[in-house]
């Protein structure tokens, strides 16, 4: 539950006007700072959706791949130029906005990631680094204003910020990855050394006689 | 694979597709301003017919010009940077309109809005500095806050105030029609392409 | 996987075994083909310079590229394999993942053939910013962006490939600094506890390889958004940063792969283990960071870098290779030192991937040398250098495991094996010595027609690699003669003893 009223309070915060406006007033601030935490609310609420998800659907979500790729196709939508103008410029557009961040992208991605493999979140992982560094080379360096709302120079801003985010994205996940961070539970004998299992040893040829 | 994995899946890509490709018109456009443009091409839509007040201080509506393609800019007076290349291009378009006898049937309309600061003085100045004079080329701003909004809304111009004490606004040329409507969203350039356009748009 | 391992576990475990060597096998086969075929696209281009041949250049040109994107790719997939075989006796890895890197890559494979052949792109392997967008009307904005989708694909098979492994490093040793054996790199742990050597490097060329990969897909994305909509641009000097981040390491990591075989084959015929003491794990903790930091030696000659990365460049890459060259020819001599070896194919094969890697260093140390670089780069000095450590490195290694892998199926019809070997070794020498001595005589690189003082070189480069092409291509086809019966080969489910258990 107090996962819930997070929710419920970083929902109404974001919404509020000095927040909301503050927030939406900068490119960067918008992209990076207000559209992740709308989908923050989603992951928080996952695990209360989760108790009624129907069977057939948790079912059919087969590794999670279905609703990593809504958050994929959600994501895109709200990466478009013209789609962050929308919802500066019309309130039904912003409504849309901060209902479908959570559900849409926060909900979905809470409840497949768990059903994801191992290489499947690595592989997600990977892909959103790369896309977001693109996007942030883009808006960088695009010699036009894409965004009616922006001026020329926030967009610039709001691409070093994505850059920025994929420079500590990459830097996070080698680290944790090189060091042996696990945000699920730490590895049983991490110390170990090796272990040679039937099924991982090899049948190659014996020694030259 | 589970049951209802793929059903699932298509129905998750299929719904996907179609919102982006309705916000990008049909996966055309990305930006808000190409969106405009596209939208304009495919349905001409009639701008609402505001009262406004020229740089001779006289009202004067769009149904003034009526019958003729009219090129319409937005700007204001006070602006240190594109609105000068855009009063210098429209002072070309006259230059070659005055040179083919001005019998093309096309005029210019640049409005401000900026009206605080630009009243008729304001206005008069800049037409003064482009060799602007009604009723070829009007410089005007709208009589009422409530048609300067009604026009911005209509013609989907956004202007957002830089950190100087101006405003970033976009540089395209609109092109109206002989019934007044809203047919062409183009670039400011060339005198020649904008009256093969609006040449195009009366015929 | 368990103790209780049940008589269906193992009917299971058996099935695995198959379907891996079956997938092992479609590895070496594709790989070796492609490197023939791109070796002939290579012999081509020097017979042409030669005048032997009469290739026009815009042709020329699309070789070019062809043979460089092939060339690059094929040796990821010969690396990938060697890795996959052997990293897999020490980590739990996924066959799936595996074919699917196969498979991404013959279609990517395809795309780039088509824009090359088809669409005209000859924009050379480096797709260097904004050239593909910029083709005169050689090569439309489709033919760069099919070759663009091309390098997307197959970068996208390998980041899962080097996610699947570094998974199963992380699963089995509990990070991948363990895996490096970095505690017992900096004395933490006993020299003994380390990880057999296969996985070190297998950890290292996977970090690399996954950094490099996603840097290189954001370029990708980049120079694909720049062909439709030419107003999205971006810094040309950015671009190459990443371009050639991407490259080198990507090519670089396939040396880092393709020495596992070193490390498992050697010490086979030697029946001495090799030794991973702190030295061998410090220097791959050592390589990872270097190759990471050393790329900015391909752009010495671009005067708008800012001149302390290509100070790091020049520093860096006279270090970058040697701490992991240093310990596997240390080491490779130490095994074979006294060891009573047989040398046959493979094992000579194994040890000449060691010395033409050793070799290709040294003037790859002189072109790293700002001054140097700023004369010899655009000169055939440079390919000379890689084609050095490439062709009698990687290459060599690949071979040897192949022949190794085909050791299994005596062909008594086929004799000529050390004949392939000798013509391969030897005109490889001769390959690249010709261009050594072009690039000191200052032949540039990367030019169709060559001047008539030039061809001596061309015609003593064509020769050597007439005998490269003659040499593999023996060793190819006695490969995939014995492939169907290399297929039926009943595989065990029992672990095989280990090289350095073998040993003791």
């Amino acid at each position: 539950m107090p996962r819930l009223a997070a929710a419920a309070i970083l929902w109404f915060g974001l919404w509020l006007p000095p927040l909301r406006s503050g927030l939406e007033s900068d490119m960067a601030l918008h992209m990076t700072v207000q559209i992740p935490l709308l989908a923050l609310v989603g992951i928080l609420i996952a695990p209360e959706v989760r108790r009624f998800e129907p069977r057939w659907l948790a079912e059919a979500d087969w590794l999670g791949i279905p609703g990593i790729v809504l958050v994929l196709f959600s994501t895109s939508y709200w990466m478009l130029p013209v789609a962050l103008d929308s919802a500066l410029g019309d309130w039904r557009m912003e409504v849309a906005k901060f209902v479908s961040l959570p559900l849409l992208v926060g909900v979905p991605l809470g409840l497949s990631w768990q059903r994801m493999p191992p290489l499947g979140r690595l592989f997600v992982i990977a892909n959103i680094i790369s896309k977001v560094g693109a996007l942030g080379g883009l808006y960088l360096a695009a010699p036009i204003r894409l965004c009616a709302y922006y001026r020329l120079d926030q967009q610039a801003e709001a691409g070093s910020a994505l850059l920025a985010v994929t420079t500590a994205a990459i830097l996070g996940a080698f680290l944790a990855s090189f060091f042996g961070w696990s945000w699920r539970r730490p590895f049983p004998d991490a110390w170990k050394g090796r272990r040679a299992v039937a099924t991982a040893a090899d049948a190659s040829p014996s020694l030259p006689t | 694979m589970t049951r209802g994995f793929l059903p699932l899946l298509a129905f998750v890509i299929a719904t996907g597709l179609a919102s982006l490709g309705f916000a990008t018109s049909g996966f055309r456009v990305i930006t808000t301003e190409g969106a405009r443009r596209l939208a304009v091409e495919h349905h001409p839509r009639a701008v609402p017919d505001v009262v406004l007040v020229d740089q001779d201080g006289k009202r004067f509506t769009f149904s003034t010009y009526r019958g003729k393609a009219l090129l319409v800019e937005f700007i204001y007076t006070s602006c240190p940077t594109i609105c000068g290349v855009l009063g210098d291009d429209f002072g070309h378009v006259l230059a070659t309109l005055r040179q083919d006898g001005g019998t093309s049937g096309v005029d210019l309309l640049s409005i401000s809005f900026d009206p605080a600061r630009d009243g008729p003085p304001a206005l008069r100045s800049y037409a003064g500095r482009f060799g602007a004079s009604a009723p070829g080329w009007r410089i005007a701003v709208p009589a009422t806050r409530e048609g300067l909004r009604a026009l911005l809304k209509s013609f989907g111009v956004v202007v957002i105030p830089d950190r100087f004490g101006g405003f970033t606004h976009d540089a395209a040329v609109y092109l109206l029609d002989g019934q007044g409507r809203l047919v062409r969203i183009l670039d400011a350039g060339p005198p020649a392409t904008l009256l093969a356009e609006a040449a195009h748009a009366v015929s | 996987m368990s103790a209780h391992a049940g008589r269906a576990d193992i009917a299971g475990a058996r099935d695995g075994e198959t379907a891996a060597r079956a997938v092992e096998l479609a590895y070496i086969a594709v790989a070796a083909i492609v490197l023939l075929l791109m070796m002939l696209f290579g012999l081509t281009m020097r017979a042409t310079q030669a005048q032997y041949l009469d290739v026009q250049p815009r042709l020329f040109y699309v070789l070019l590229t062809m043979h460089g994107a092939g060339m690059v790719g094929i040796a990821g997939v010969a690396g990938a394999v060697v890795m996959w075989h052997f990293v897999r006796r020490h980590v739990p890895v996924s066959t799936t993942v595996f074919l699917a890197n196969l498979v991404l890559f013959l279609i990517g494979a395809v795309l780039i053939l088509g824009s090359g052949f088809i669409g005209g792109f000859a924009g050379a392997w480096t797709f260097l910013y904004p050239l593909p967008a910029h083709s005169n009307g050689v090569w439309s904005a489709n033919a760069a962006a099919a070759y663009m989708l091309g390098l997307l694909v197959i970068g996208v098979g390998f980041l899962l490939l080097h996610l699947d492994v570094l998974r199963g490093i992380w699963r089995t040793y509990g990070s991948l600094a363990n895996g490096l054996g970095l505690k017992q790199a900096i004395g933490l742990a006993p020299e003994k506890t380390g990880p057999p050597p296969a996985v070190p490097a297998a950890t290292m060329a996977s970090i690399v390889n996954v950094l490099g990969i996603v840097i290189g897909a954001v370029v990708l994305i980049l120079s694909l958004v720049n062909l439709y909509v030419p107003s999205f641009t971006m810094s040309a000097l950015v671009a190459k940063n990443l371009i050639y981040f991407f490259g080198h390491v990507f090519i670089n990591a396939t040396i880092y792969m393709a020495v596992i075989a070193v490390y498992e084959i050697l010490p086979l015929y030697a029946h001495h283990r090799w030794n991973t003491n702190r030295l061998f794990y410090a220097a791959w903790v050592a390589s990872t960071v270097m190759v990471l930091i050393v790329y900015p030696h391909h752009l010495l000659m671009d005067f708008a870098m800012p001149p302390w990365a290509l100070v790091v460049g020049q520093i860096i890459s006279y270090l970058s290779g040697l701490p992991v060259l240093l310990v596997t020819a240390f080491g490779a001599l130490t095994v074979v030192h006294r060891s009573g070896l047989r040398w046959d194919v493979p094992s000579g094969l194994c040890f000449v991937g060691v010395l033409g890697w050793a070799a290709g260093v040294i003037p790859a140390i002189a072109d790293g040398t700002i001054v140097v670089n700023s004369v010899m780069h655009n000169t055939q000095w440079v390919p000379g250098h890689f084609h050095t450590y490439l062709l009698l490195g990687t290459v060599a290694m690949f071979l040897g495991y192949m022949t190794w892998t085909a050791k299994e199926v005596p062909h008594e019809t086929i004799g000529t094996e050390p004949a392939a070997f000798w013509l391969y070794v030897g005109g490889g020498i001769i390959f690249v010595v010709a261009f050594l001595a072009a690039g000191s005589a200052s032949v540039p690189r990367r030019y169709a027609v060559h001047l008539a003082p030039w061809l001596t070189y061309d015609r003593i480069g064509s020769l050597g690699a007439l005998l490269v092409v003659l040499g593999v291509g023996i060793m190819v086809v006695q490969f995939l003669v014995r492939v169907p019966a290399l297929a039926r080969l009943p595989t065990t489910t029992t672990a095989q003893p280990l090289p350095e258990a073998a040993a003791e």
